[in-house]
């Protein structure tokens, strides 16, 4: 049981590391006001720009930082759209994901099925050796990768960030109240595009994680929806950073509890009263793809009670979300 | 040296505007998509010839399009119907799959002559893709919860349990993939006799023709365009915002799950795990193309359709990735909107000083710049 437990911990953290780094980065991108539909296809072009340059340079630092850039420049073509052309939110991300989905497709081709070295696992200097002695989650969490501990780290970094400097407050504000912010001296147009790069460059880095460290190939379609997951995890996150890494393990658990779904036997014994009332019901909910719809499910119920219960106004969704802003009423 | 822009928000879009975006996006993204065929040393001459020329030139291209335009069709009036009371139906792939799933059930469980079973077939499609999206339209109707995010949820979902009856209860007996069995002779869609058309093909130009008279010549189309052009201004007018939204939206369903099943009964009579290459997200870029009526719905739809089956003659004839059509998709929708913005305002740039501008004029022209 400790061996199943400490496995469903392992790959609980190792599936969480890029829904916190994507998550992360549609966090800020969607403070800001602006919703990026595009993390899917932007994770890819990081995921592949990582891995190609990994291959050529031989430097997986060099894949990451590349990346990161490619991350932001993409998303820069998003800002541009919907920040200065006022075009739609919805639009521009799906395009952006239709567009990383096809450019990596088209060009990852001959790099396909290519293994390299990447991000070895290592544990913390001087006091790792104690706490991977930690049973059941100490390897799993401390037997690890650079951007995995980078992805934990990132979460206070980016709490600090937004509630405790004159910048991230600054952030906050233009996706809560563009109007306001802008009489108050916020440059809105700046500060919206200065989130939208920064949240690209988040899922930037969560794709070369899953090339670079996770899978260590490049593969098509290697995202497999973990960008939409992303999207809805900044919203069960209900826009708080701290949440975002709870959030993410529990998407996390449910991934690894589906590769493990058929080890968990919760099945009644064939003799016990009512076995053959309740079996089918748990072999159903206990279905491995069943199982993958309960984080969206519980992310739209999250969403409905938040909204319902919209008099705890701070934990709503940022009020300017999805509405473009202009000054020319002014 | 400075440059200026001037922004000023057009009264009217200009007559050639209309008309020439959607023709002048296309060719752009076509342009820009030869940059990436060039890159793999494939002329783009000789890929578009097939692509476009070959395509629609044969026999076996001309019907393989039209097939394949059905279930496009259906799919870009779920996102038109929507998009004209300014809501983004981003899931119709999820109502596309639920009506595929509840249809093909109904071809294979229930035993009546193609005359009943057919229309039995595209009820339960059509009202399955409605159910969908009942629940993100009725929270939109009823809470104002944005659309776009749960439709995209509810996609997710029923992607998941589509894939699920195929491994599991809907799984043809004895068969080792993911698939259900084949749908019997009467529940597939017939050909037109002697053209060999899908049968498919006129019931989605009925639709469309439905649809126009709909929004064109309905007082209720008459309260769609309306919300969806001032909605504060409709409910002082005393229209019900809400319930246009669950019309729509249902509607607009009910219409994705008809592409779903279309497609199963019309093209590959049995579901399968992975049947759909992304209709329901094609349709975005369809319904944009078309948003100025139905009929461009269907002039986009036979496009897509186009590029689709032209994608895959590259594919085997060029060795060229069939993501290529991914690419250009995703540049017609960048250009689309970069045109929109080009719509709404008319651009003045100068280059230079200008000849002692009042000083009131280049303030306001000032911040606008820094865009």
């Amino acid at each position: 049981m400790a061996g199943l437990l400490a496995g469903l911990a392992n790959a609980t953290v190792n599936a969480s590391t890029v829904l916190i780094l994507a998550g992360l980065g549609e966090l800020i991108s969607e403070r800001a006001g602006v919703l990026n539909l595009g993390v899917e296809g932007i994770m890819l072009v990081g995921a592949l720009s990582g891995f190609v340059t990994t291959v050529v340079t031989g430097s997986y630092w060099l894949g990451l930082g590349v990346a990161i850039i490619a991350g932001g420049l993409l998303s820069l073509v998003h800002a541009f759209l919907c920040i200065s052309l006022n075009s739609d939110q919805a639009v521009s991300g799906i395009m952006l994901t239709l567009l990383g989905t096809g450019l990596t497709t088209y060009f990852g081709n001959s790099y396909s099925g290519n293994s390299i070295s990447g991000f070895p696992e290592r544990t913390i200097p001087f006091v790792g050796e104690v706490l991977v002695g930690i049973p059941i989650v100490g390897p799993a969490l401390f037997q690890s990768t650079v951007t995995d501990y980078a992805a934990l780290l990132l979460v206070p970094c980016v709490w600090l960030f937004l509630y405790r400097t004159n910048l991230g407050l600054e952030l906050v504000s233009v996706g809560e109240d563009p109007e306001t912010a802008d009489t108050m001296g916020v440059d809105v147009y700046r500060m919206r595009y200065l989130a939208v790069i920064v949240g690209g460059a988040f899922a930037g880095a969560a794709g070369a994680h899953l090339s670079l460290a996770f899978n260590q190939i490049w593969s098509a379609g290697m995202t497999a929806g973990r960008g939409w997951i992303a999207v809805a995890l900044v919203i069960f996150a209900r826009w708080r950073p701290e949440r975002i890494l709870l959030g993410a393990y529990l998407f996390g658990l449910f991934n690894a509890l589906q590769l493990y779904s058929q080890a968990l036997d919760l099945t009644l014994a064939a003799g016990t009263p009512f076995a053959s009332l309740f079996n089918p019901v748990i072999d159903f909910v206990m279905n491995p793809t069943i199982m993958s719809t309960y984080p969206y499910l519980a992310t739209l119920l999250v969403l409905v009670v938040t909204v319902v219960r919209a008099e705890n106004r701070e934990l709503a969704q940022p009020s300017a979300l999805v509405e473009s802003y202009s000054r020319e009423s002014d | 040296m400075q440059v200026d822009v001037e922004l000023t928000a057009r009264e009217e879009v200009p007559r050639w505007m209309v008309y020439g975006t959607p023709v002048f996006t296309v060719l752009a993204a076509l342009a820009v998509s030869a940059v990436a065929l060039v890159a793999l040393d494939v002329s783009p001459l000789a890929a578009y010839e097939v692509m476009f020329v070959q395509t629609v030139t044969t026999e076996f291209g001309l019907t393989e399009t039209v097939a394949k335009a059905v279930p496009l069709i259906f799919a870009g009036l779920a996102v038109y119907l929507p998009l004209k009371a300014q809501l983004w139906n981003i899931g119709a792939e999820g109502q596309l799959f639920m009506g595929a799933v509840v249809g093909t059930w109904i071809g294979l469980n229930v035993s009546l002559p193609m005359i009943g079973l057919l229309p039995l077939m595209f009820v339960g499609a059509g009202a399955a893709g409605a159910l969908w999206i009942a629940v993100p339209a009725w929270l939109r109707a009823r809470w104002g919860i944005n659309e776009i995010i749960t439709t995209l949820l509810f996609t997710f979902v029923a992607a998941d349990i589509k894939n699920y009856v195929v491994r599991g209860p809907m799984q043809a007996p004895g068969a080792n993939f993911p698939q259900t069995a084949q749908l019997p002779v009467a529940g597939q869609l017939p050909t037109v006799p002697g053209v060999g058309l899908p049968v498919g093909v006129l019931l989605a130009v009925v639709f469309v023709a439905l649809t126009y008279l709909l929004v064109n010549h309905t007082r209720l189309g008459f309260e769609i365009t309306f919300i969806g052009a001032n909605d504060e201004a409709a409910e002082q007018a005393g229209m019900s915002t809400s319930k246009i939204y669950l019309f729509v939206l249902m509607v607009g369903g009910a219409f994705a799950g008809f592409a779903g099943i279309s497609e199963i009964s019309g093209v590959q009579t049995r579901l399968r795990a992975f049947f759909a290459p992304g209709y329901g997200f094609t349709a975005i870029p369809i319904a944009l193309l078309g948003r100025n009526g139905a009929f461009q719905v269907l002039l986009a739809a036979l496009f897509f359709a186009v590029i689709f089956v032209g994608g895959s003659s590259v594919q085997t004839l060029m060795s060229v990735p069939a993501a290529i059509v991914d690419v250009i998709q995703a540049l017609i929708i960048l250009f689309l909107i970069t045109a929109e913005f080009f719509k709404r305002y008319s651009v003045a740039l100068s280059v230079g000083r200008k000849p002692g501008p009042e000083p009131q004029a280049a303030a306001r022209a000032e911040p606008e710049g820094e865009l």
